[in-house]
């Protein structure tokens, strides 16, 4: 939940407001959609829900936390195991195998389990076979396959994408976001995303519409 | 998974990449260097110390330019043994050796080890040879080309060699001595008649006991030895030796060190670029909810395992190159050495991990300060760290190793400015040279023209790079120019006839025949010049050490005898600076000149040359007159109208200085400190010195002539100036090993270098060949890129080591200063090669990857 959520930034120009009095909430097992045309503050609103950045003014609570309270480490800790993220430039490192990329996050948690549900999101993502090869040997949409496993093998209650069809063409996209929605459900998790395709947007419960950093209309699908 | 494993596994996983090979290659080239020297200086020192008593062959030696007759009451069992030189001749063989005659108990602590044949163990005998034979060491039989069981001469007597000196105590190596040894027996010395009044010798009474009865005697004995006396405990003795040893070890620890510090350029590079490369992994580690402790455990662990890895790879090569080291500089040594150490193991180890650490801490700061918004926005740097706390943590690392190898705080102050200092001329030196590669840049063509831009693009990066190859470069050629240099040219500015021989020794009664015998075969000599020994003990009726400021009072000058002569004539070569000379300004007879005390060449001449003391009647004449050489007088405080008193024997002599005279040491001339007028010293039986030129085809002359005058030292100049020669060669040697790591580390910063420019080298390259440009074309680029590199390094290594060595040649040998043509074309021509090869190997493959691969790898 977010409220009267607020973000300067101060440059040599002046002090520039990204995001000024947004106020927003959104419930257990939700899609919400943020849209909003380039600069409007989408992705700045993302990072400041997933606790990566700490607003100016308002307050956000995420998992029932406070996150104004929290420092950089505690806000790490509450994201732990907890939160998932799907990057637009899928983020995958690029020394790791498929497989070991959707490890990564399972290990930093600490699951005893880590290598078998990696093996086992890697299938749900249609990649069984393409466990070995490193991100740079995988397509754009493979890419995009791991690391959806990856945010999702966590067992996460809320997972943040950010633009995740940016650098994909239209039938890659539109066979992630089927992967997306279908892997959501099933896990029943909050998912809130951010991007500018209209068709995505659409397949959210919620739509958050920002136009030069407030919102300017919200719809329920 | 903890962080520390997650940490590894991604170094695993990445252990492929060029950042990672760099820091490792780099460290292990560092800590290989400090290292070998460790190791080195580690198996001498342990070697004195586990040698105890038996290294000085005593419990308490007791060393004296004159017999000693009585000494303190005490218990303790005695040895007494009597070195000196002297010719040792086998037909036409000659070769001047040390003697030491001993008594049958000899040695009291440790063993000598005697051997039939030379290069064998041989087995623990007394050193004292049966009747008629002496021991002599191999080196002896091979100059003599004698073999075990043969006979030599040794003054006016014979002797068969009894066995080869395997050991002996206190040795490490034959090397460093330049005169073989040769044992033979005390009560057979009388028979050579070698010993003439003159002749210096050095009385070794050893003393063996009970530690009590050892501090009793040893407190008694010290009130009643003059300066010239030592007093040397085993302990003592040892650590003396080991200090001396410890001084120039650190010198050569500091030659390491200084790879180690352009080890730490490329480190550092190296751990800049990996950060550069990894704050996207770090963010997205925050992202998983990684906490900044989490992060520095993370890449903690990497480093550490990265340092204690390199840090083991650079000690296995030091331990293989010490071992080459110890053939070079003590190969008789190597199989008697102690194995290697594991102190030497510890500090190789804390001193990569430190320069790891010094040179990767600003990096790894700002890594784990990544924010986790990085992962949305790309264009984040990491949360600024503030620059001094960074600076200050790593100049403190790295001062805190330099001080470690320093020592002290004066060297420490030298080192680090000179260090500043170097590489400030060496960064504006670079620049200056980039300047000029402008110039050359705007009227090439082609491929050159597209190279010479890239040197100039990444300036930054060209300045680091050519500043590390030209210090490289710079101490190699500085090096090799001092060993050949410095001897060669003072050999060929001597004036030809310059006597190549001293006669020492010669007797009154010798004079008139050895003249003859010159003259009959038409050699060239110099004036006779009497000498006596004695010792400066006062200054105007003071004590002398008293007149001195507590920093000058442990001039050598005090704690020996010198050789005092006298003349009315000014000798050439010396010139009177201040007062008047005491007697004619004009030169006698063609050459004369005696060898300097205290320069290479002197050290020796000085044992052979002093004469003995003899038991005069001296009469104390106040109006006895003396000139005084300039450095002495300067090092002493002592001025023109001062009285010096001198202890002849058990006499005491005071004369006046009436002059100060500058001396030409280097002339190969027989050279005085103290001179006297005539009158003073001429009731003492003398021996005297002369000087002879013995043109190379008269040469026959010499064997003729030690048969002839069996008792006169034959000095070869030429033989001790080709020791010295070997002798300092084979240390060059040892150090241009060392130098090998120099070079080695030179070229790590220019891969490191190359390998944080690669992303956009890499880049640019796609774009060229995208808008048509072949791979020759890009290939012949990257050719001229560091090929005109290594030139330029090369030719700034070249006036670095032109300059340095003029100054050398004129401030500290006043030598003429010459050019070497040949460096300025063998420095850039080395560094093309260098430079060019890891320039290539590094960069070739982003000529080779088809423009749609670079294209999917760099997004």
């Amino acid at each position: 939940m977010a409220h009267a959520l607020s973000q300067r930034v101060t440059t040599a120009d002046g002090t520039l407001a990204i995001l000024s009095e947004v106020e927003l909430a959104v419930k257990a097992g939700e899609t919400l959609a943020i849209t909003g045309a380039s600069g409007s503050g989408k992705s700045t609103l993302l990072g400041l829900l997933a606790g990566l950045d700490q607003p100016s003014a308002g307050e956000i609570f995420l998992l029932g936390q406070r996150l104004n309270d929290l420092d950089e480490d505690a806000r790490a800790r509450l994201r732990a195991g907890r939160i998932g993220f799907v990057f637009q430039s899928f983020q995958l490192l690029p020394a790791l195998t498929a497989l070991e990329n959707i490890l990564l996050p399972l290990e930093l948690t600490g699951r005893a389990d880590a290598r078998e549900r990696a093996a086992h999101w890697l299938d749900r993502v249609g990649l069984a076979a393409r466990a070995s090869p490193t991100p740079r040997q995988l397509s754009g949409g493979e890419q995009q396959r791991v690391a959806i496993a990856r945010a999702f093998a966590t067992d996460p209650e809320i997972v943040f994408a950010d633009e995740p069809t940016g650098n994909l063409d239209a039938d890659t996209g539109a066979r992630i976001i089927e992967l997306l929605f279908e892997l959501n459900a099933s896990a029943r998790t909050t998912l809130v995303l951010v991007t500018h395709d209209d068709a995505l947007a659409a397949r959210c419960q919620r739509r958050l519409h920002l136009v030069a950093g407030r919102t300017a209309e919200a719809a329920s699908a | 998974m903890s962080f520390s494993r997650l940490g590894l596994w991604l170094l695993r996983r990445e252990r492929s990449s060029g950042e990672w090979r760099v820091l490792l290659l780099a460290l292990i080239i560092g800590v290989g260097s400090v290292s070998t020297t460790g190791f080195l200086g580690d198996r001498i020192k342990r070697a004195m110390s586990e040698q105890g008593a038996s290294f000085l062959g005593a419990d308490l030696l007791v060393t004296s330019p004159r017999p000693i007759e009585s000494w303190p009451d005490h218990t303790l069992r005695t040895s007494s043994a009597l070195e000196f030189a002297s010719m040792v001749s086998r037909g036409d063989a000659f070769q001047l050796a040390t003697l030491r005659a001993v008594d049958a108990a000899y040695p009291l602590r440790g063993s000598v080890r005697i051997a039939d044949r030379p290069f064998e163990t041989g087995t623990p005998r007394p050193a004292q040879p049966p009747p008629g034979a002496i021991y002599v060491d191999q080196e002896l039989l091979a100059l003599l080309n004698a073999q075990v069981g043969e006979t030599v001469q040794i003054g006016e007597a014979t002797f068969r060699i009894a066995g080869v000196v395997a050991e002996e105590p206190g040795q490490l190596g034959g090397v460093f001595g330049f005169a073989p040894r040769v044992f033979l027996r005390t009560d057979e010395i009388g028979q050579t008649h070698v010993l003439q009044p003159g002749s210096r010798l050095t009385y070794l009474y050893q003393f063996a006991g009970e530690p009590d009865s050892l501090s009793v005697f040893s407190g008694a004995l010290k009130p009643v030895l003059d300066s010239t006396q030592r007093v040397i405990g085993s302990r003592e003795g040892v650590e003396t030796l080991r200090g001396a040893f410890a001084n120039a070890d650190r010198y050569i620890q500091l030659t390491a060190l200084i790879s180690l510090l352009l080890s730490v350029a490329a480190i550092a590079i190296a751990a800049h670029h990996h950060a550069l490369r990894h704050y996207d992994q770090a963010a997205l580690l925050r992202c998983f909810g990684a906490t900044t402790a989490q992060l520095r455990t993370l890449y903690a662990v990497q480093l550490l395992t990265l340092g204690l890895l390199g840090s083991a790879l650079g000690v296995a090569i030091g331990a293989l190159m010490q071992q080459a080291l110890v053939g070079l500089i003590l190969p008789d040594a190597a199989t008697r050495l102690p194995s290697l150490g594991l102190a030497p193991v510890g500090v190789a180890v804390v001193s990569g991990l430190l320069a790891l650490a010094g040179a990767s801490l600003p990096a790894l700061m700002r890594l784990i300060r990544v924010p986790p918004l990085r992962v949305l926005r790309r264009d984040l740097p990491p949360l600024p760290v503030a620059a001094w706390i960074s600076a200050v943590a790593s100049g403190a690392v790295l001062l805190l190793l330099i001080a470690w190898y320093a020592g002290d705080a004066k060297l420490v102050g030298i080192f680090v400015g000179a260090l500043v200092a170097l590489v400030g001329v060496l960064i504006l030196l670079a620049r200056l040279a980039l300047v000029a590669g402008r110039g050359v840049q705007k009227i090439s063509y082609g491929p050159l023209r597209f190279g010479l831009a890239q040197l100039l693009r990444h300036r930054f990066d060209s300045t680091l790079q050519l500043g590390a190859f030209t210090l490289a470069l710079f101490l190699v050629a500085l090096l090799a120019l001092v060993r050949s240099d410095l001897i060669d040219g003072w050999r060929q500015q001597l004036p030809p006839q310059s006597p190549n021989y001293f006669l020492v020794n010669i007797a009154p009664h010798q004079q008139q025949p050895v003249a003859a015998y010159l003259s009959q075969h038409r050699l060239q000599a110099s004036a006779l010049y009497p000498m006596v020994r004695g010792r400066l003990t006062s200054k105007n009726g003071q004590p002398i050490a008293e007149t001195l400021p507590p920093d000058a009072r442990d001039s050598n000058t005090l704690r020996r005898e010198l050789n005092l002569t006298w003349t009315a004539t000014l000798p050439p070569n010396n010139t009177v600076l201040a007062g008047r000379w005491h007697g004619e300004r004009r030169a006698p007879a063609p050459v004369k000149g005696m060898p300097k005390v205290g320069n290479p060449l002197s050290a020796k001449a000085d044992a052979e040359l002093t004469p003995p003391v003899g038991t005069p009647l001296l009469r104390s004449d106040p109006s006895a007159e003396i000139s005084v050489e300039s450095g002495m007088a300067e090092r002493l405080h002592l001025a023109v109208g001062d009285t010096l008193g001198f202890q002849v024997g058990d006499q005491t002599l005071a004369a006046r200085i009436t002059s100060i005279r500058s001396v030409k040491w280097d002339s190969m001339q027989p050279n005085f400190f103290v001179i006297f007028a005539p009158g003073q010293l001429d009731a003492l039986p003398a021996s005297s010195i002369a000087s002879v030129y013995v043109p190379p085809d008269a040469a026959g002359v010499l064997p003729g002539f030690i048969k002839t005058f069996p008792g006169i030292t034959v000095l070869a100049l030429d033989k001790l100036i080709a020791n010295i020669e070997a002798v300092f060669a084979q240390i060059i040697r040892a150090i241009q090993l060392l130098l090998g790591f120099l070079l080695a580390a030179g070229m790590a910063v220019v891969v490191a270098t190359l390998l944080a420019s690669l992303d956009a080298r890499q880049q640019e390259a796609v774009l060229l060949r995208t808008l048509g440009a072949q791979r020759a074309y890009l290939a012949k680029g990257l050719w001229s890129e560091f090929i005109a590199l290594g030139v330029l390094a090369g030719l700034l290594a070249s006036v670095c080591a032109e300059i340095a060595m003029a100054l050398i040649a004129d401030r500290l040998f006043d030598l003429p200063v010459r050019l070497h043509p040949w460096l300025w074309l063998a420095l850039p021509a080395a560094g093309a090669l260098l430079v060019g090869m890891s320039g290539w190997l590094t960069t070739r493959h982003i000529t080779r990857v088809p423009p749609m691969q670079s294209i999917r790898a760099l997004n």
